[in-house]
């Protein structure tokens, strides 16, 4: 990896982690359930952002642009099967609150 | 051909859904059944006409690269097994016709899925045949549609994403690394050169396929998912989604790609020891047939990886023995609570008792698949036991042989716990008049108790067949 390339990933990779950080905050601290997937999507779209990155730094962008797509794809179908339930749980409680699911416990 | 175990459920996936009427739905069942024994015995036979060959225009075309080897052999007769048996606990616990297409098409979406699992050879598929699965199972779990099962659902949803998350970043910092996605392009990668990025990637690799597969400490989601699906997805889950998308995937990744150095090992040694101890434990306490069997299946999965940690041919073979062994008898158990399940109306053990003088043939296969966990020879689960602890003292790992004994003794504590209040003793109040199980589950529990026993007896060539060269393979 040639200098200017690794200025490159290093300044992507601040914003790699700010978003991920993001995520994890969002989802440890909500107690609303789709709150939680958007706390979610904000990790794929940092782990996308990332995979983006690689592919600029190593020249592989055909490989990475597949790869990316893909991913989409899965995250879109996470977040809709995701929305589902919280639709569900939302027409059983009346609310989005995690509170109300603790019946069950780890 | 191994591409055909994916490609014929998927297009006959397709093929069902399209819109020709109540035929289709009919025939779901005995597709997916028809699928299911295809694979079983084509697993067991090792069939070098359908393994050897390939169709190279349709590979081309979907440009997919699948090997089978021993270790994936296993595996796909587990699947294979677990599935067929998940099948017919649905037949007795879904009545509807239109939710039982629906489960169907999901059965063999996930069972596809972790076929595709065990034969990628590139870790950027085997990423996308974890999602295929892990997003059947989201919706297997959440079928119940009762608040109880959309909690389970919605735990193991978020901590699923959150694996996928580690894993995806793993494999980008891995194709930084290496610039191709293949198994072997990423291990010369490393061997090449030294460097921090690789190893934080495979930590978070390892993270997201330990979440995966449940092991403590990321087993918060386990028993909340197994305890709250129905009983046929409790089968599947229990007996073979979590040992193939956490533990297989683990065992590959670290035969293919890092290799086996000390920390690794050390880790795996140390993460198996406390899952078995925590699994154990929480057992005990437990009020729930199925949630203890969940905690139960931590405490197996456990041993497993303690295999996988000693990391000689002998223990591998034992531990991978063990995945099998424990799919058998962890699916049996599960189909036994089935069977309390759709007489009693709950898993409650409590309410449960002398349940054996009424279902006979639950109880006898019960008493089997509890031996077998616990490890009494001469079942099969005695002999994986076994093949670890040795192999363990063997390698100089004395604690962690003698902690893997202790705790086999627990094992049978709480499973003799469990028979004593559901299966044995007075029958409790209100329960005279109750039956045996229907047809289903009775067939899958005897199946899989004639394994577990056949197994046990005729260990010395069934080791020598399936198991031994397993160890082999991992020799380098």
């Amino acid at each position: 990896m040639s200098g200017e390339n690794w200025q490159v990933f290093m300044t992507f990779g601040f914003f790699i982690i700010l978003l991920s950080v993001c995520g994890l905050y969002c989802l440890l601290v909500t107690r609303n359930l789709i709150r939680a997937i958007i706390g979610l999507e904000l990790l794929f779209k940092a782990v996308t952002l990332l995979i983006i990155v690689v592919g600029y730094v190593t020249g592989r962008n055909a490989l990475t642009q597949a790869i990316v797509i893909t991913v989409i794809v899965i995250e879109v179908v996470v977040a809709a099967v995701a929305g589902g339930i919280a639709l569900r749980v939302f027409r059983h409680t009346n609310g989005l609150d995690a509170r109300e699911l603790k019946k069950l416990r780890g | 051909m191994p591409s055909l175990l994916i490609f014929i459920p998927l297009f006959g996936i397709v093929i069902l859904n399209l819109p020709f009427g109540k035929a289709m739905r009919n025939a779901a069942f005995w597709f997916a059944l028809a699928v299911f024994i295809v694979q079983i015995v084509l697993a067991i036979t090792h069939q070098p006409i359908f393994w050897g060959n390939e169709i190279e225009q349709m590979d081309a075309f979907f440009r997919v690269n699948f090997s089978v080897d021993q270790l994936s052999f296993v595996m796909l007769l587990c699947i294979g097994l677990v599935s067929l048996t998940s099948l017919l606990v649905m037949r007795d616990t879904i009545f509807d016709i239109n939710e039982r297409f629906k489960f169907i098409n999901l059965l063999m979406l996930a069972s596809m899925g972790m076929s595709g699992i065990v034969m990628v050879t590139d870790i950027f598929t085997m990423y996308i045949f974890l999602e295929i699965t892990a997003i059947a199972s989201f919706i297997l779990i959440a079928f119940e549609k009762d608040v109880y099962a959309l909690e389970g659902a919605f735990k193991y949803m978020v901590l699923s994403a959150l694996a996928s998350v580690l894993i995806l970043a793993a494999t980008a910092i891995l194709l930084l690394g290496a610039g191709s996605a293949s198994f072997t392009a990423i291990a010369d990668a490393i061997h090449r050169t030294d460097n921090n990025l690789i190893a934080v990637a495979m930590g978070l690799f390892v993270c997201g396929l330990l979440i995966k597969g449940g092991m403590v400490p990321f087993h918060g989601w386990l028993p909340d998912a197994y305890g709250a699906a129905s009983p046929a997805v409790s089968v599947l889950l229990a007996g073979i989604v979590t040992k193939a998308a956490g533990i297989y995937t683990l065992i590959r990744a670290l035969n293919s790609i890092l290799g086996f150095d000390a920390n690794i090992k050390a880790l795996l040694l140390a993460l198996g020891t406390i899952s078995i101890l925590v699994g154990a434990f929480a057992a005990i306490g437990q009020k729930d047939f199925k949630r203890m069997l969940a905690y139960s299946s931590i405490s197996q999965t456990g041993y497993i990886v303690l295999g996988f940690g000693c990391a000689t041919p002998l223990a591998i073979a034992g531990a991978v023995f063990h995945l099998f062994n424990h799919s058998i008898f962890k699916s049996l158990l599960f189909v036994n609570s089935a069977a309390v399940e759709t007489r009693l109306g709950s898993t409650d053990m409590d309410r449960a008792g002398g349940l054996a003088q009424k279902m006979p043939i639950t109880g006898f296969t019960s008493v089997i698949g509890a031996l077998s966990a616990a490890g009494i020879p001469p079942l099969s689960g005695f002999w994986s036991k076994i093949i670890i602890v040795v192999a363990l003292w063997q390698a100089g790992h004395t604690w962690y042989a003698a902690t893997a004994i202790m705790a086999s003794i627990i094992t049978l504590a709480y499973l003799l716990a469990m028979q004593r209040k559901v299966f044995f003793g007075k029958l409790a109040l209100g329960l005279e008049d109750i039956e045996e199980a229907r047809l289903g589950i009775r067939a899958a529990s005897v199946m899989l108790a004639a394994i577990i026993i056949g197994f046990g007896v005729l260990f010395p060539s069934a080791y020598a067949i399936f198991i031994a060269p397993i160890g082999e393979m991992f020799i380098k």
